[in-house]
């Protein structure tokens, strides 16, 4: 067994009941890795890639990495991975918290689930003991609710929920690691309910080893220091990862009014960082093993939007919930952050749906016929408090906008479809492309659709990271310009992907040193890869998972940009400038070793030592 | 147009005039309270044999105190910047952005960050106008 891996995995078939643990052979694991990663190779080598992600036969895979649970800062993390029932590709979300050390703890790196309970059930994994219990008094309950009567159950147990957004098929479906961290992207949620599991239960106390405990020991330490001494690291415990609203603002990041407005500073200091730590911030709160703390906990003391004190909104749903549909009330993202997280639903995609039905009810298009009455008057967070748990429950007007935008624009035709700002069906998160080109490039070859975490282009590009030991860097990146973007995209991908196998958090990423991150990793593992190896795992990543891509339709026709981001806005700093995607993907696809159809020529497959895929694809 | 020797008396008097000068930061700054101070730390290859310690004073669209001072009257400052004398330059000639700079570790920053964020558009602005003397630098001379 490798060292850092707790040494096998966990198979649950939900249909019959039965749990059985089962290894991965260490010659997958060092070209794997861990994470989502390894969560692609074992989807493609072992289930039906055409099933439809709410079958039975369609798995779900829980899956840590080999730095999870070893105390090093940042490595909370864990990756939710399936074919996603909101964009029909692969769907993968990550999430910090402290779930994924536990389930390390209790002597599994992962959990692949297979099939669909007669009956709603808990998975409950005890210090290697698996089992399954009936849920059916915890079936409707929401996140918050369910966590805590698991948690009374079994004192110590970390917990993954779905609420009723997951129950109901929502294809933006969230899951709930207790009551702070989601799994937001891709509507994995949907499939937790789709195979009736309403909860993940897991505690343990086991050790995992380490090839080097005296260096990791050392690195454990400077990593420490080097977040002491992190600009980035102090402004992300001082004001979360929405200190990004002010800055982001000023430099053409911040998408406003459904992508469709250029600035509105009086609407960013409203949703700012700094705002928020004045006004409902109670406490910084951190995942496991983390110094940084970046996590906001707050309370909306009175008022409309009365809120308990818990988890508080990102810089994501500051903008889905604020600048995106023209709400200038923080309070109000703060009631609508509360709500989504109850009912298990990814603030993006669900604010992104609203805004849109906001820009059709200005238009006309939606009227209060449609609506069930909703007055969706740009910034009316009554209303929208109203719809979330309709689309929760798939009420009326909400089961149109469960389905998801693209689905609900295509419904209704016509100009409604250019409404929707979305890549291969996942709506973008809130770094508008036209501010900054590399990060449209980064969504337009991202393999979940429109995504900023499947690699490092936010740091990289605006700044907040430069790492020129990895791969040759300007000083300063300008950001509405596509020339060197291709390059930088295609190594901070390479890079950026490490995070999800390693399974560390970007944040401290972006923070630490790479030496640190790849010693430390060393000594965890005993790998003794160098950058060049590292950077290898991630291309290997994006490639299998661009494979597997290719296998359920996916080409080179769907790597665009919507209409919205290729419409210059009058005003900001992004004004007047578009990516040139043309340019963008012609130097890219060089680099990536992808033919015309956007398939991975052979010639690359067998580089990268995907011999399987290869197979798959050309045979 | 006039030029001045970077880091000297002249250069933050020029600085402090074009600063005053500016409508547009008197509008922007009207919230801003506090001093700034930089510490240029020594590179005797680039003709800075010892650390330099530039003040600047600014109150809610105005500018105060702009001295070359010793070390305790810089660290005095509400907040307290410093850098090398290669990346002081960069700053200065827009080629990296100091917001970029200071996240990187390139610039460090004693002081309360969030007020620096919540009044980035000041702190901007202010090295926009610094951006605009022409100055000689030491090792280019």
């Amino acid at each position: 067994m490798a060292n850092g891996y707790a040494g096998r995995f966990l198979h649950v078939d939900l249909t019959n009941g039965r749990c059985s643990p089962f290894t991965v052979e260490d010659a997958l694991l060092r070209k794997f890795i861990g994470g989502s990663s390894l969560g692609a190779k074992l989807f493609l080598d072992g289930y039906r890639l055409d099933a439809d992600p709410l079958a039975p036969e369609s798995p779900l895979m829980v899956m840590t990495g080999p730095m999870v649970g070893s105390g090093f800062p940042g490595t909370s993390r864990f990756a939710v991975c399936a074919k996603s029932p909101l964009t029909g590709i692969w769907g993968e979300s990550a999430c910090g918290g402290n779930f994924g050390p536990e389930l390390k703890r209790a002597g599994y790196d992962g959990i692949v689930i297979t099939g669909r309970a007669e009956k709603p059930v808990v998975l409950s994994i005890v210090e290697g003991e698996a089992k399954l219990t009936d849920a059916s008094g915890l079936w409707g309950k929401d996140v918050y609710e369910t966590a805590d009567l698991l948690k009374e159950a079994d004192k110590g147990a970390k917990t993954l929920v779905i609420g009723p957004a997951g129950e109901n098929l929502v294809r933006f479906a969230a899951i709930g690691n207790d009551k702070g961290h989601f799994v937001g992207r891709t509507g994995l949620g949907a499939v937790v309910g789709a195979k009736r599991l309403k909860a993940i239960s897991v505690r343990g106390s086991g050790k995992l080893t380490r090839a080097d405990e005296t260096r990791f020991r050392e690195l454990q330490k400077a990593a420490i220091e080097e977040i002491k001494d992190s600009a980035l690291a102090g402004s992300l415990h001082a004001m979360g990862s929405d200190a990004n609203m002010d800055i982001g603002m000023i430099n053409g990041d911040v998408p406003v009014k459904n992508w469709s407005v250029g600035e509105d500073f009086e609407l960013s200091s409203a949703l700012s960082g700094p705002t928020l730590s004045e006004t409902y911030l109670t406490r910084a709160h951190a995942c496991a093993n983390c110094p940084v703390a970046c996590k906001r906990v707050v309370k909306v003391p009175d008022g409309p939007f009365q809120t308990e004190e818990g988890p508080g909104p990102e810089y994501e749903t500051c903008g889905t919930f604020g600048t995106m549909i023209m709400n200038r009330n923080l309070a109000g993202v703060i009631k609508a952050n509360e709500l989504c997280n109850r009912l298990g639903m990814d603030t993006i995609s669900c604010g992104a749906a609203i805004a849109w039905a906001m820009e059709l009810f200005e238009k006309g298009t939606l009227t209060l016929k449609e609506t069930d009455d909703l007055d969706l008057s740009w910034g009316n967070m009554e209303s929208v408090l109203a719809l979330l748990p309709r689309i929760a429950r798939r009420e009326g007007f909400g089961d149109l906008l469960a389905q998801g935008s693209l689905a609900a624009a295509r419904k209704i035709g016509g100009d409604a479809v250019d409404a929707v700002v979305h890549v291969k069906g996942l709506d973008l998160p809130m770094h508008d492309p036209r501010g900054f080109h590399g990060m449209g490039l980064a969504y337009m070859m991202s393999n979940r659709g429109a995504c900023h975490l499947q690699h490092a282009v936010l740091a990289t590009e605006q700044g907040m990271a430069s790492w020129p030991q990895l791969f040759p860097m300007k000083d300063d990146y300008k950001g509405t310009t596509s020339e060197g973007k291709a390059e930088l995209v295609f190594h901070s991908e390479n890079y950026g992907i490490l995070g999800n196998s390693l399974s560390i958090c970007h944040y401290l990423t972006d923070c630490l040193k790479p030496e640190t991150i790849r010693d430390a990793f060393n000594a965890i593992t005993g790998f003794g890869l160098d950058f060049d190896g590292l950077m290898a795992c991630g291309a290997r990543d994006w490639t299998l998972k661009r494979g597997i891509n290719n296998l359920l339709g996916v080409t080179e026709k769907d790597d665009v940009l919507p209409k919205r981001i290729m419409t210059p806005l009058k005003e900001g700093a992004g004004a007047g400038s578009v990516p040139d995607v043309e340019k963008l993907k012609r130097e890219y696809y060089a680099l990536r070793g992808l033919d015309k159809r956007g398939f991975p020529r052979e010639e690359k497959l067998r580089e990268l030592g995907l011999d399987d895929l290869r197979e798959r694809l050309y045979r | 147009m006039v030029k001045y020797n970077a880091m000297t008396q002249e250069w933050l008097d020029a600085w402090k005039q074009k600063i005053a000068n500016s409508k547009e930061y008197r509008e922007i700054a009207k919230n801003w309270e506090g001093s700034v101070s930089m510490i240029v730390n020594p590179d005797p290859e680039k003709g800075i044999p010892e650390p330099i310690y530039l003040f600047t004073d600014y109150w809610h669209g105005d500018v105060r105190d702009f001295l070359i001072c010793d070390k305790a009257k810089a660290e005095s400052a509400n907040f307290v910047m410093s850098a090398d004398f290669a990346r002081w330059k960069q700053v200065a000639k827009k080629e990296v952005d100091s917001t970029k700079a200071l996240m990187q570790g390139k610039l460090k920053l004693k002081g309360d960050l969030t007020y620096v964020v919540r009044n980035i558009k000041t702190v901007n602005k202010v090295i926009d106008l610094l951006c605009e003397i022409e100055t000689i630098w030491p090792d280019e001379a």
